[in-house]
């Protein structure tokens, strides 16, 4: 397992960089918070890899073999996110349903230290429901505790 | 990253928070643009209820 820690770099607490390291390199991430609802006000989190050129992307699968590191940095970003913006809720999906499936299989793993601190609801046949693991959602909803 | 460390926040086991004035905002990238819209569209559709509103 790689013990590395992962330093989360911002500037306006909306927008995050910080480095996966693993067997496939380094690799710069990137998540970002836009406002997508005033009512209730939710934000839309949208996470992606940034490449040599610039550009960000969603679509490769890295396998970096860090995979719970940089979902809890990720899920970190929620919490500094919410020191800033106050406990909003925060909507997710992926770009396609396996990436979907992936951040729900990650939040199943983490599930028990993410409960701690946040609700979690999914989108499925046609509702929105209180998270459950081995159910599968469409989209995400958290709202910190 | 070249960067000038304003505050680090010390943040769970995985990582801490480095405050800088070098990430440059993406409000203008077209990857995070387009999630933007569809997230928009998607809650335009199947709006939060209100019990859930309301937690």
């Amino acid at each position: 397992m790689n013990l590395d820690h992962y330093s989360l770099f911002t500037t306006d607490f909306q927008d995050y960089e910080f480095y996966s390291n693993g067997p496939k390199g380094r690799i710069k991430k990137v998540v970002r918070y836009s406002k997508i609802e005033n009512d209730p006000i939710t934000y839309n989190l949208a996470f992606g890899d940034e490449t040599v050129d610039g550009e960000i992307n969603d679509t490769v699968i890295t396998d970096n073999q860090d995979r719970d590191m940089v979902l809890s940095a990720v899920v970190n970003t929620i919490n500094i996110f919410c020191d800033h913006f106050g406990n909003q809720f925060i909507y997710a999906e992926g770009s396609t349903a396996v990436r979907t499936r992936l951040y729900q299989m990650g939040i199943a793993r983490l599930w028990n230290e993410i409960t701690l601190d946040f609700i979690v609801w999914g989108y499925r046949e046609n509702a929105w429901h209180e998270f459950k693991i081995n159910v599968n959602f469409e989209a995400f909803l958290a709202k910190r505790k | 990253m070249q960067t000038t460390k304003k505050a680090v926040i010390k943040g769970n086991k995985y990582n801490d928070i480095i405050i800088t004035d070098q990430v440059r905002s993406y409000a203008d990238e077209p990857f995070f643009v387009k999630k933007e819209e569809k997230a928009k569209a998607f809650l335009k559709k199947h709006p939060i209820p209100d019990h859930i509103k309301n937690r």
